[in-house]
This record gives structure tokens, sequence and C-alpha cells, in this order.
């Protein structure tokens, strides 16, 4: 029996008076990629930051490990193991490719490692060993997303969670970025994505939650809901 | 008037310019440290720095401390003091999506320090005499007053240290990077209260070497400090946030503003001068002279 | 309906202040000069609401609009400009006095508030203040300049006028807010408080509605001005351009609860007495008080008594 090293129960959250979340239960198995995906609206990134710390839910638990996540402030979150790449990549413009690297291992437990850390993301991504004096600002659309996907694991996490992270780049590169994601799996990081691009994303997951206003609508493993004639009729329209 | 004007003249209105400037360059650089971590314009700063100058005068005046030696001790108290008082007055609010209530408590602060320095220590005019504090060394024919030199040499010397903290300790990095984005400095685990208190600790510390700068080269007064805080906002605007040497910039560029204008128009008028290019300044590059925007990644 | 009673409980109160200077004597209780104080404060505070409460800009601009209304009283006054001598509480006068700064608000409302968001608004409100002390001292003939200008005080006969212009104003200012706070203006007000981007999509016109709650305010605010002419006999940049009348009210709305329609009364009223109580048993030390006040309600009330007791009655 697989650990459930995320566990959603019951999540309820809102935004003032809008409600955002209902009720929502899902769970993680260490060492898979778990897919989120729905349309724009439904929920999935006002989960994720809930999880990471961002907001507060109303009502619900998230366990991680076990232990009582909910409540705790984002700094806590990330040197608790969980590490977000935000929506739009959040990267730190106006600083250089290293130092944003270098912030990314700013918490007590990451940093020792740091110098180790950050040579290991040279090796996963040679290019920005190639532009680590540049200023991230200055980067392109996929070299930004690969950056803010290599500071999010300078902090060593267990659980890496990505906010649409195909958002604004070309198909090339998106495919590039999916086997990045596969080969970091691969080394051991539970993944949780969040996607519009359901179909990719369905196609690593080991399994899938889709959303719908607010709640889980469906769920199963990737190859289930590829194959689901709603999943394909509302998501997948004539892609590949 | 401008038959009175010589290359030397001006040359000597540039110096002072050039000297005073740096002195609303450091109170800048603070406003501009605390604007980027608090989201708030610091209004007491000019408050505190006159409460720092207050306290090289004492030192000086009580104990005999040579106002340059005591920037031994008053930097490390600053730096304390910024540090404390953070914790004491505006780490809860700062929690507060409703930044004005951070802004109304440093309004709270500046009437407070402004009427205690009065009632305490009454409201006339205080200046420091040494015996080197009204010469001036010669340099090619120019007269450069020594506390002024010192006061620009101090502010230089303290920005430097500010910049090699911002830019090489990860800290400074972290203090850089809230600025900029505070929510994403926390998705890597870096605590606000800790870049906010950092950031203000340094204002503080600042103000403590422009009060030092201060005290030697000018009388000051309770009241002075108000003034001061607009000065040293107006050239933050014209260097533009989220920049130390832009700050210090600003505060040149007004200081050489206000020594020409003082020179072809009277006192008053300078002041209103300088109010009017931070309108301007706000209203049409609100970024700063200096900053080329980049685009957010 | 819980409306009609409080409106009906506010009429009741006002018809009570309305007899006070019957039963006191005007010049010599502390009750009648208090209450006209406190009047005074309760419209800079609702000008400052409107802006700030409501509109969510914060102005460090009220003194220069009070400023504005007063000189303008004096302009016309010393300047016999209708001719006909009679100036003092002249109703005339008085309009004109907020007008003048309504003029100014949009002047220079339009550029900083289509510009400038937040702290930059705020900046740019205390430079403009600046600018006017500076223009104002070295104004000359004109403006007076550092003594400004002197009223015959010989029209003064007792501070009744005063205290029912200055609780009329403060009624006045009070049912703006309060219909204001009920009206589509009111609603577009919170909205670009809340989210400007959102409320600009949804069709409403940011800069107008800004400024107009800008102008308003300072159409009140520059009556105030007037009033209080009216009262010190004297406009001068030192009396009027300082600071003060621009925190204390912003103070006394925030202590009472910005963004409502009774906290800039209940915040001035119990601000007024704090001050005026520090000022007679503590002279020399009364001035220290407002900011530790301003500190210690922002650190423990920072919503304002009124939202505190609001809380209270709905047993949260």
């Amino acid at each position: 029996m697989a650990n459930h090293l995320l566990e959603i129960r019951d999540l309820t959250v809102a935004y003032g008076a809008v409600q955002a979340l209902w009720g929502v239960s899902l769970h993680v198995e260490e060492g898979s990629i778990v897919s989120l995906v729905g349309a724009n609206g439904a929920g999935k990134s006002t989960l994720l930051k809930t999880i990471a710390g961002m907001i507060r839910p109303k009502k619900g638990e998230v366990l991680f490990a076990g232990k009582k996540l909910s409540g705790l402030r984002p700094e806590d979150v990330v040197d608790a193991g969980i590490s977000l790449v935000p929506e739009g990549r959040r990267l730190f413009s106006r600083l250089t490719v290293k130092e944003n690297l270098e912030l990314g291992a700013y918490i007590h437990r990451a940093r020792s490692s740091s110098k180790d850390s950050l040579e290991r993301a040279y090796d996963l991504f040679p290019i920005l060993k190639k532009r680590s004096g540049q200023i991230a600002g200055s980067l392109s659309g996929g070299e930004q997303q690969m950056l803010a996907i290599a500071r999010s694991m300078m902090s060593k996490p267990s659980i890496l969670m990505l906010d649409e992270p195909s958002l604004g780049l070309s198909p090339l590169v998106v495919k590039v970025m999916f086997e990045l994601i596969e080969s970091l799996n691969r080394a051991g990081v539970t993944i949780l994505l969040v996607e519009q691009n359901v179909y990719q994303a369905l196609k690593v997951s080991r399994h899938a939650y889709v959303m719908k206003t607010g709640q889980i609508a469906m769920e199963g493993s990737g190859e289930e809901l590829i194959a689901d004639p709603d999943v394909q009729n509302a998501y997948l329209g004539t892609l590949e | 008037m401008l038959e009175y004007l010589t290359a030397g003249l001006l040359m000597q209105l540039f110096i002072n310019g050039i000297l005073f400037g740096t002195m609303y360059g450091l109170a800048a650089i603070g406003l501009s440290l605390i604007f980027g971590t608090m989201r708030i314009i610091f209004l007491a700063q000019g408050a505190v720095i006159v409460l720092m100058a207050y306290a090289c005068y004492w030192l000086f005046t009580l104990l005999h401390v040579d106002p340059y030696v005591s920037t031994v001790i008053i930097a490390p108290a600053a730096l304390l003091l910024g540090g404390g008082l953070y914790q004491a007055l505006f780490r809860r609010a700062q929690k507060m999506e409703d930044k004005n209530v951070s802004l109304l408590i440093a309004v709270g602060l500046m009437f407070l320090l402004e009427n205690f320095m009065a009632v305490v220590w009454t409201p006339n005019p205080r200046s420091i005499s040494t015996s080197y504090t009204s010469s001036s060394l010669a340099v090619g024919g120019l007269d450069i007053s020594f506390t002024r030199l010192m006061g620009f040499v101090m502010a230089i010397l303290s920005t430097a240290v500010v910049t090699l903290f911002l830019k090489k300790t990860l800290v400074g990095k972290a203090v850089r990077a809230a600025s900029e984005d505070i929510e994403a400095a926390r998705l890597v685990g870096i605590n606000p209260h800790w870049v906010n208190t950092m950031a203000f600790a340094i204002g503080i510390g600042l103000s403590g070497i422009a009060g030092i700068a201060i005290s030697t080269t000018y009388p000051f007064d309770p009241y002075f400090g108000f003034v001061f805080s607009l000065k040293a906002m107006i050239a933050l605007a014209l260097g533009g946030l989220g920049s130390v040497s832009g700050a210090l910039l600003g505060g040149i560029i007004l200081g050489l503003l206000e020594s020409w204008a003082a020179f072809f128009v009277s006192g008053g008028w300078a002041d209103a001068m300088g109010y009017a290019v931070f309108l301007l300044v706000l209203l049409f590059k609100p970024e700063g002279l200096f900053v080329r925007s980049i685009k957010k990644a | 309906m819980r409306n009609a009673r409080s409106i009906g409980i506010a009429l009741l109160v006002a018809l009570l202040l309305v007899f006070v200077p019957f039963v006191s004597d005007s010049e010599k209780s502390y009750l009648v000069f208090f209450l006209f104080l406190t009047f005074c404060h309760i419209v800079l505070a609702q000008g400052w609401n409107l802006v700030a409460g409501y509109t969510g800009q914060i102005s460090l601009g009220t003194h220069a609009f009070f400023a504005l209304g007063a000189y303008t009283t004096a302009m016309i006054w010393r300047a016999d400009l209708f001719g006909t001598g009679h100036y003092y509480f002249d109703p005339i006068t008085m309009v004109l006095s907020g007008l003048v700064p309504v003029v100014f608000a949009v002047a220079i409302g339009i550029p900083l508030l289509g510009k400038l968001r937040g702290d930059y608004f705020a900046l740019g409100t205390l430079g403009f203040g600046e600018i006017l002390k500076v223009a104002f001292v070295k104004g000359g003939q004109f403006t007076g300049g550092p003594i400004g200008i002197v009223l015959p005080s010989t029209f003064y006969t007792s501070l009744r006028p005063h205290y029912w212009a200055a609780l009329c104003l403060a009624l006045l200012a009070t049912a703006v807010v309060y219909f204001m706070s009920r009206s589509r203006l009111g609603l577009a007000l919170v909205a670009i408080r809340e989210d400007e981007t959102a409320a600009a999509s949804s069709g409403i016109h940011v800069l107008k509605y800004k400024v107009l709650a800008f102008g308003i305010s300072a159409f009140l605010v520059g009556i105030c001005g007037s009033i209080y002419a009216y009262y010190l006999f004297q406009v001068s940049p030192e009396g009027y351009l300082i600071l003060s009348w621009t925190l204390y009210p912003v103070l006394m709305c925030v202590i009472g609860g910005s963004g409502t329609v009774v906290g800039p009364i209940v915040g001035s009223l119990v601000m007024t007495a704090v001050f005026s109580a520090a000022n007679i048993y503590f002279p020399t030390v009364h001035p220290i008080f407002s900011g530790v006040i301003i500190i210690l309600v922002m650190l423990f009330m920072p919503n304002g008594i009124v939202r505190l007791m609001e809380r209270r009655v709905q047993g949260e």
C-alpha cells in the first residue's frame, strides 16, 4: 500500500464572500505525479495556493506525511518540504539567475547544501549555468520557467507543486518541460501538477483529478481519464 | 545677479549641492528600503534623523564625545533601535492587507518624536561647535567646509556598506527579493518580518549617520525633520524605488537643484521648485529618472 | 426599519444640539466652544472619510483645502468684493470659500488621482500642501505673506453663529456621506477602493468618481475653513497650513472607523474631548499625546471604534 504523502480532506476556501473550493478531498501518493486539470476558474490554483499556505481555508485539512499543514505560513510550508512554482513563475526579475537559485535554498535545512544543489541545478539545466550572471528578467519564457522550477528544487522539497507551467510557452518548450518533470519525478520528487494542457498532463500522471467549479468532478489514473469520453469531449478536443 | 556668477562660484554651488545632497540621499536610501519591504512611506524618517542629531549633540555636550567618534555608538544603537521599533510598532500592522495602518503608525511616530523633542529639549536650534566645525579645506581655489566633506564621506561609506550587504549577503538578497515580490519571497521560505526588520533597521541606521552629519553642519531643531522627510521623498522619487544608488543620486540631484535655485531665487521659492519637480516626476516618471523598466518574469 | 430609526435619533440629537447655546452661555461655557471645535473636526474627518475611507485614496492634503477656504473668505472680505461690507457669515462668501478649493481639487486631482497610486498619491497631496504654503508665504500683498490677513474682529458678537454654522455643516457633511454610501456613487467608490482594475472593467469611470469624491470633500473642508476664519479673524500659513489640520481629522476618522458614516463623528467627539482635556491638564506635554494615541489606536483598534462595537453586537 503506497503512502499518501499529501492528503487533502474536505477543503473549503472562500475569497471573502465568494466560495472557491467546496469540500475538496484528494490524495497524492509518494513518488507519483498527480495532475489537477479543469477549466479556468475551477479552483485548481486556489487549491495549490491553499496547500502552500498563501490562503487560509475555512474548513478542512491538509495533511503532509500525516502532519497537519493547514494554518502554516508559506515560509513554514516550504520548510516542511512542499515547494510551489507559482502561476506566472514569479521570479525575482531584477536579480540574477544565480541569485534566484541561491534564494531558492534560503531555508535553513537547504542552506548548507546550497552549493551542491546549485551544481545539480546547473547539471539539470545547463542553459541556466550559461546565463547564471544574467538578470532573470532578460531570459526567454521557457528559460524563465526552467529557472522557476530549478529555484523551487533548491529547497530540496519532497513535493513539488507546479501551477500552469506550460502557460505562454511554445509547444516544443512544453514538450521539453514535461520531459523534465518526468525526470525530476524519476529522481524521487513527488509532483502535483495543475495544467491547462490536459493531454500532456494526463499522459505523465499516475493519478489525476478533474476539477469543475471548486469541486472534484472526476478522478482516475492518467490513462483512464485520457480514454474517458467525457474528458475527451470537454478537454481534449482535436488535440493530437 | 548673473554678474556675480563666476566659474568659481558655480563650482562652489556645485560642490555644496553635492555635499548636502548626499544627506538627502542617505535618508532616501532608508526610505527606499523601508518602502520596498513594508510598502509604506516612512514619514517619520526626518524626525528620526533629528533624534539622532540630538543624540550626537548630547553625547558631545554632556560626555564630550567627538561627533565623528560617536558614530561607533550611534550607528549600532540606531540599528538596534530600528529593529526594536519594527517589532514593537509595525509587526502586527504589517500582517494586515491594509497598509494604511502602518502608514498611520509612522505618522503617529513622527508626531510623537517631534513633539517629544520639542517638549524635552525645547524648540531652540542646536548645533555642535568643535575645533574643526568652522574650518574648511582649500581645494583648487575652492572652499570646502570640513564638516560637509566629512558628511559626504560618511554618506558614501555607509552607502557602500549597505550596497555590499544587499548584493553580497544572502539576507541582503532576500531583502531585494522581498522588495520586488513578497509573495514569491515567502514561497522560497523568506520570512517577511525578518526582511522587514532588516530593512527598517538599516533605514534607522542610515538615519543615525545622517543625523551625525546634520548635527555638525547645520543648526537643527525638532521641527527640522518634517521638511527633511519631504526632501528625502523628493530624492526618492527622483531616484526611483528599488535602487540604492538611484536614491543617493536622487538626493544629490536635489541638493544641486536646491543649491543653484537658492542662489538665483529666494529660499522659499527654491523649496517650492523642489516640490514642483517632485510632483512632475511623480506624474511623468514615477519609476524614477534612472530606472529602466524590466519586464516582470 | 433600522435606518429610519437611526435617522430619527440623529435628527433628535441634532435638534437638542441646536438648543445648547441657549442653555449654556456661549461666551463663558467651555461646552459651546468644545462642541464648535468638535463639529469642525467632524466636517474635516468626514471629508477625509469620503476620499480615504470610502474611495481608498489616502489624501494628506486636507489642510491645504482648509486653508484655501479660509483664505478665500479673508480675501473676499478684505477686498470688499461685493461692495456691500457684509461678509461676516455671508452665505455667498462661504459658498465661494467652498468652491475655490474644489477648483484646486479638480485641477490637481485629475493628474494625481489619474496617475498615482496609494502612497504616491499621499505624497503628491503633501507636496501640493507644501507648494501652497510657499505660495502663501511669498504671496506678498495678495496673500498677506507670512503674517497673513487680519479681519475686523469688531464683527464678533458671540460664538453662537459659529456654533450653528459648524453644526449645520457637520450635519451636511454627515448627510452627504450617508446618502452617498447608499447610492450608486457610493457603491462605485467602494468598488474602486476594493479593486480598481475590477471596478474599471465593470465599466466604472474610475477617475471621474475619484475626482468627484475629492472635489466634494474639498468643498466641505473649504467651508469649514471659512467658518474657522470667522472664528480666528485671521488667516495665516502658520495657523492653517499645518499638518495638524490633516492629521487630526485622519486620526479622528480612523479611530472612529473610516468607511463608516458614524465613525468620524464618534472619533471626533472622543478625540476632541481627549485633546481638550490634555490641553487643560497637561498643557506642556499634550502635543506628544496625539502621537502616542495614534500609535496605540493603530496597534490595538485599527478598525476603529464603530466596527469594534458592531462586532460586539454581532456577538463574534
